[in-house]
């Protein structure tokens, strides 16, 4: 019988083969950001790299703007000045509505509070940002990528059918993992998932995450250094800030 | 999928959604309800008078003359001398006269003492005359011919015999019970007032009022037709008096087939319907009947009796839509309030998704989508209940108040109330969907 990680490697890995990857997925340029116009930057960033299908680590203390960073990568806030590229695309130029789009096509999003539409299913829950992507992906594909993510996830089929507001935390997780990656994203944003689990269920949860997203790239967000064993690169958010340090600290730590 | 989270989301909101449906369902309910009336009342009663060119009774009012003679409702008027009746016959514009004698009942039912004329004459809807279900015309003195409802609600048929009381109302100590009339046609339906009404000859009439048969009548503006011409009538009445138990049987065999009922003299009549040679003189010739100083009589053209009464109740008819439309701006802006109400806890579910790639125009869509959810499920709860509670009231209507509901209930102006019901809910739903769209999304999925 095949193991469940040799089907997650066969299933959710299939769509980017023949596309030329770009060179960086993420490519920052003077990016400042402040949440009141006039007011000193909260963050800002010289510059940052990342190349395509790296898995990189991104650390910090609580408050040192590690989510407000995943925030502009992602396009839920925007950059009050600087640019951020993604995917070779100007995001941060893009319109409200060109950024959501591009959201929903190549970047998977896997939210601190998971952010689960709590009344509806799961299935609904994960069908519906296959729905807003518009990727043109048939009824069929999407049901097997979904009864493929789950199972990769160790979810029961089961739970397609229950409500969000009805699992646990550690399901809700997984789910919101599945709805990032149903669209086979090039890019997959985490922001600290795995702040409530211990230390076994959060390297277990990593090991299975590494797995489906082996070929996005992934930003891991978190201030738990004791999980940087598990990505090629790690960053610290205060090198980021620093103009003259735009190297991975991760080198040292791999 | 739209679809699915928009009722989903009711779904969760299950309590506010139900309320905002209920009070919705209530004021469209209310709004048709005035719409079909309003429409069924003026249908009801321009479909009852038709190819009458002049109504002449006693002076009163022309509003009065009209609903007593034609709808059955309210009271008669005060008699009018034979004399005058056949003037008016006489006048060479003069096509057609049916005389009408009020004031009488059977079973709650309206009797009608008229002559052969009326089932040959009178007309209704688009000048559709009278037709027989079963039976036929009055063929004696004594002979009835009643409306479909009547034979419908009473399982009557030709042969059966009925007493009539005296005076209006549903309950009546004075019953004419020595004279029983023999039913000699049932008339098809027609949806109007004659429907509901029982027909019986002048002659006969005037039997059930003899005042020898103990029930001499009060000054009850009621007519007595008096003066029996007929020889055929006159045999009739002696042999009453000798069999007076016997009734029925008699009724039954003093059918004459050359009976002629129009033979019959009357001394007053209520009122009488006129149809004319030429239209186009009828008015001249009420004129000519209202300026007359030697014998007082009021003329009034249907149409403009009609014309006055919905100028009367146009201004109810505005207040009541109004109100009805109050009360639906009424129910929109609670339905617009429990959205917006709502936005607050759906932050955050509107800000995920947009992330996951719901566009502006797709979040207003979801929004709207919600709002319009429950106001099409009331507009189809609110016809169905209008329509059930139509056909309930339907003969308490038609009796109480001669309104005949007929036809589709719902009309072009209930279907236009509809589509700006709907509109209108898509305006008020534009106002949270937009609201929600305008909160961050940052602000949404941190829930600042």
């Amino acid at each position: 019988m095949k193991s469940v990680m040799n089907l997650v490697g066969a299933d959710v890995s299939n769509s980017k083969t023949d596309e030329k990857a770009p060179a960086l997925a993420v490519n920052i340029d003077a990016l400042t950001f402040s949440y009141t116009k006039g007011s000193p930057p909260i963050l800002s960033i010289p510059q940052w790299k990342v190349p395509s299908n790296q898995h990189v680590f991104l650390s910090g203390p609580s408050g040192s703007g590690k989510s407000t960073l995943l925030n502009l990568l992602s396009g839920t806030l925007s950059p009050t000045s600087g640019n951020i590229t993604l995917l070779d695309k100007p995001f941060s130029s893009l319109s409200p509505r060109q950024r959501d789009k591009f959201r929903a096509q190549h970047i998977g999003v896997v939210f601190q509070q998971f952010n689960l539409i709590q009344y509806l299913s799961v299935e609904q829950n994960i069908k519906a940002a296959v729905y807003f992507a518009k990727k043109g992906a048939s009824s069929t594909e999407v049901y097997e990528r979904m009864l493929t993510l789950i199972d990769a996830l160790r979810l029961p089929t089961s739970v397609l059918k229950q409500k969000a507001d009805a699992l646990s935390i550690g399901q809700q997780q997984r789910v919101a993992i599945a709805r990032a990656l149903i669209n086979n994203p090039e890019l997959l944003i985490v922001d600290e998932p795995t702040s409530a689990l211990d230390t076994a269920a959060r390297d277990s949860f990593m090991t299975l995450l590494k797995s489906v997203a082996k070929d996005s790239t992934m930003i891991f967000v978190s201030h738990d250094m004791g999980m940087a064993s598990h990505f090629d690169t790690t960053f610290s958010i205060s090198d980021l800030s620093d103009t003259n340090n735009s190297q991975p600290t991760g080198a040292l730590l791999c | 999928m739209l679809g699915s989270i928009a009722l989903e989301s009711l779904k969760r909101r299950r309590s506010t959604a139900l309320l905002t449906l209920i009070s919705i369902t209530i004021s469209i309910s209310l709004l048709i309800s005035v719409d079909i009336i309003r429409t069924q009342v003026k249908s009801s009663f321009t479909r009852t008078v038709s190819g009458v060119d002049l109504i002449v009774g006693a002076p009163s009012g022309q509003l009065n003359l009209l609903l007593s003679s034609v709808f059955n409702i309210g009271t008669p008027t005060k008699g009018i001398e034979w004399e005058s009746v056949a003037t008016l016959k006489n006048n060479r514009q003069v096509d057609w006269i049916i005389p009408l004698s009020l004031g009488d009942t059977h079973r709650g039912f309206r009797v009608v003492g008229t002559t052969n004329a009326f089932f040959t004459h009178f007309k209704y809807g688009d000048k559709q005359t009278l037709a027989f279900k079963n039976g036929a015309m009055f063929n004696t003195p004594l002979a009835t011919v009643v409306g479909a409802d009547i034979a419908a609600d009473l399982g009557y048929k030709v042969g059966d015999s009925i007493i009539i009381s005296h005076g209006l109302g549903n309950v009546s100590f004075n019953n004419h019970d020595e004279h029983r009339f023999v039913i000699s046609g049932i008339l098809q339906k027609t949806g109007t007032p004659v429907d509901k009404a029982v027909y019986v000859t002048l002659e006969g009439l005037e039997k059930a009022h003899s005042p020898h048969q103990g029930h001499g009548r009060a000054s009850t503006g009621i007519t007595r037709p008096s003066a029996i011409q007929n020889p055929v009538s006159e045999h009739e009445h002696e042999h009453e008096h000798e069999h007076e138990h016997e009734h029925e049987h008699e009724n039954a065999t003093e059918s004459l087939e050359d009976y002629n009922v129009n033979a019959f003299i009357p001394e007053q009549v209520s009122v009488v319907m006129v149809g004319l040679k030429n239209r186009v003189t009828a008015l001249q010739l009420q004129y000519r009947i209202n300026q007359n100083k030697t014998t007082p009589l009021m003329a009034i053209l249907p149409g403009m009796a009609l014309a006055e009464l919905w100028q009367i109740m146009g201004n109810i008819e505005a207040l009541l839509l109004g109100l009805s439309a109050l009360i639906v701006a009424c129910a929109l802006i609670g339905l617009s309030t429990m959205l917006l109400a709502s936005m607050r806890e759906r932050y955050q579910e509107i800000a995920v998704l947009r992330s996951i790639g719901a566009g502006p125009g797709t979040l207003l869509l979801l929004i709207q989508l919600e709002a319009m959810f429950l106001a099409v499920i009331s507009t189809a709860l609110s016809v169905g209940l209008v329509v059930a509670i139509m056909a309930l009231i339907k003969p308490w209507l038609s009796s109480e108040y001669g309104i005949f509901l007929s036809g589709p209930l719902l009309g072009k102006s209930s279907l236009i109330i509809i589509a700006l019901m709907l509109f209108a809910t898509y305006l008020v739903s534009l106002f949270p969907a937009i609201a929600a769209y305008r909160r961050g999304l940052h602000s949404g999925l941190s829930g600042r």
